[in-house]
């Protein structure tokens, strides 16, 4: 069984390394000490299970968890928080061990992540709810998002968005001038968002109601939104109503 | 609540004083006019009882009218207003008393005329009684209230410092702590008996100052230098630090574990979310009356607003003001890479250690 540990701390990580090496069939694949080596490194070495802390800089676990997406290997989290456990559980991981590791809980770890690898039939299961739940501590609206562009990795702060578009089954994230895309559906994102803040205003559109410079009529039943950047977005009738429940 | 007619005992003393201010009136019909002191007195206690019954509503009033609080105008002519009804329908009662005496022949013919200006000056000197003692039983009520009101906020005090103590000792602070210590048994024995000493100091000295008001700056720093260390041992390199505090502002008074926080807060929200660490700067200077503390941190540029930051500022900040009120301020500056917090607080010196310790 070939393992990635991903800690930010040195002395975090050589605990597992120590803890590991009783163990016969364990190989270290690798360390990462942030989320996007263990992004990369989880896609480029061979490995099959993955350590993973929860709070790192820049990406949390569950955003690594996020941008792997289906090539997510088996994961058991190890934090000192234990407010992620039920998150954890949602995106099937192995198992969630609690800093500071019990040497036999790791164990126990290893046992059940050995048995996920022989049936890994569950883990196809669980790929729709890892993105939807992932990134976002209980009980708080999303605050930050996690975007792959070929070997890049972006982090956006949902502050920074003016309006997200759905193309095709992708979205299309506006930033300022930039654009970026992400693969999920416009509901999917719309229940991770604070409704305060971003209101679904059509099919295919979602403002932040922060941008809203003005509004002018345009067909009946039809409207367009003008942002403070100067860019417009239709808006639905229905889309219409969200948004005054909104902003009365 | 009444104060006195809550209670029997008071109101029979309060009704015997009455009778005797009775007492005196009779005394003084007998010696002023004609008849006998036996009517006069037969006359005068029922009436002098009943001043003290139309008196006893007062309290009301009173309680609603602090001196204080109320202008002077106002004062005046409420109790003004008040006297006149009281003294008028006394009167009143007092014609008819006559009457109904003289009707039972139980008492010699006097002429009310001569009585009305005596009546009118008794009444006017037993309102004014009435009401000068119900104030100062308010006065008595009061300074109770505000005794007991000192009490609560003690208590209160109490527990915000118990509540400020438990979340001191943060226990996700404590377990990566300890799982650096469960790494370096393993690697380096050396070291993971000097983590596990400087935890101990950490939390001794926490409850230590923790029970105290205010310590010398000095002391706070000890106790931000064992955690610095401690944090130090999880961050390697990535922790940097430098501390820069002038000799003077080390024996100023600040309030206990106030800077340890914003240090916290400077190392979980600041330096954990750059991949290659930042520094962390902390000074302090004494200038004229204040002293000037600054707490400064590199951050992540584009982080996410953090709550718990907020709520540890705010604790921060709700402390300094309880404490000083408009004498000390607190800024935050929030920069795109950089979160600063900068602190004035009147500079108190530490009393002066006494010239003579072994007399």
């Amino acid at each position: 069984m070939r393992i990635l540990i991903v800690d930010d701390e040195a002395l975090a990580r050589s605990y597992l390394v120590e803890q590991l090496a009783g163990a016969g069939d364990v190989e270290i694949a690798g360390q990462a000490t942030n989320g996007f080596d263990a992004v990369k490194m989880a896609e480029e070495l061979p490995c099959d299970l993955m350590l993973l802390d929860v709070q790192m800089p820049k990406l949390s676990g569950f955003e690594v968890m996020e941008l792997l997406g289906e090539r997510a290997p088996a994961v058991i989290f190890v934090t000192a928080h234990d407010a992620f456990a039920v998150q954890a559980f949602q995106i099937h991981a192995v198992d969630y061990l609690l800093k500071p590791v019990e040497p036999a809980r790791l164990q126990q770890a290893l046992r059940r992540a050995r048995e996920r690898l022989r049936d890994p039939a569950p883990d196809r299961l669980a790929v729709n709810t890892r993105v939807a739940v992932a990134a976002r501590p209980p009980g708080q609206w999303l605050e930050r998002i996690a975007i792959r562009e070929g070997t890049h990795v972006h982090v956006l702060g949902t502050h920074t968005l003016d309006f997200i578009e759905a193309q095709d089954d992708y979205l299309v994230l506006a930033a300022g001038a930039k654009r970026y895309r992400k693969q999920q559906t416009l509901a999917q994102l719309e229940a991770q968002l604070d409704p305060r803040r971003f209101v679904r205003i059509h099919r295919s559109f979602m403002i932040n109601v922060e941008r809203i410079a003005r509004i002018e009529p345009y067909a009946k039943d039809s409207w367009q939104v003008f942002l403070s950047d100067g860019s417009h977005v239709p808006m639905s009738r229905s889309g219409y109503q969200r948004l005054r429940a909104v902003l009365d | 609540m009444h104060p006195i007619l809550n209670q029997r005992g008071r109101l029979v003393g309060y009704l015997l004083l009455w009778v005797s201010f009775g007492a005196l009136l009779g005394a003084v019909i007998a010696v002023t006019g004609e008849g006998s002191l036996r009517w006069a007195e037969l006359f005068a206690i029922p009436l002098a009882v009943l001043m003290g019954l139309q008196c006893l509503p007062c309290w009301y009033l009173v309680r609603g009218m602090a001196p204080a609080e109320v202008p002077a105008w106002r004062l005046v002519g409420t109790w003004l207003g008040t006297g006149c009804v009281l003294l008028s329908l006394w009167l009143t009662v007092a014609m008819l008393w006559l009457r109904v005496l003289k009707y039972a022949d139980l008492m010699p013919s006097v002429d009310p005329g001569t009585l009305i200006p005596l009546l009118v000056f008794a009444g006017c000197v037993g309102i004014l009684i009435a009401i000068l003692g119900l104030y100062s039983a308010a006065a008595v009520e009061r300074s109770r209230e505000a005794e007991r009101r000192a009490l609560e906020l003690r208590a209160l005090a109490r527990e915000a410092e118990m509540s400020f103590l438990r979340r001191q000792l943060d226990p996700h602070f404590l377990f990566n702590s300890l799982n650096s210590v469960a790494a370096l048994i393993g690697s380096d024995a050396t070291a993971a008996r000097r983590m596990c000493l400087l935890m101990a100091d950490f939390f001794r000295k926490s409850l230590k100052f923790g029970a105290q008001q205010t310590i010398a700056l000095s002391d706070e720093l000890t106790l931000i230098e064992t955690f610095l260390a401690i944090e130090e041992v999880r961050f390697g390199d990535r922790l940097r630090r430098s501390v820069d505090v002038s000799e003077e502002a080390m024996q100023m008074r600040v309030p206990a574990l106030l800077l340890q926080p914003l240090v916290e807060n400077a190392v979980h929200h600041g330096i954990a979310h750059l991949l290659d660490g930042g520094e962390i700067k902390l000074s302090a200077k004494v200038r004229g009356s204040l002293l000037n503390i600054v707490v400064e941190n590199s951050c992540d540029a584009d982080r996410p607003s953090s709550r718990s930051t907020g709520l540890g500022l705010a604790n921060v900040r709700g402390r300094v003001e309880s404490m000083y009120g408009t004498r000390a301020r607190m800024d935050v500056e929030n920069e795109p890479a950089l979160f600063r917090v900068l602190l004035a607080l009147p500079a108190t010196q530490l009393e002066a250690p006494r010239a003579h310790p072994d007399r």
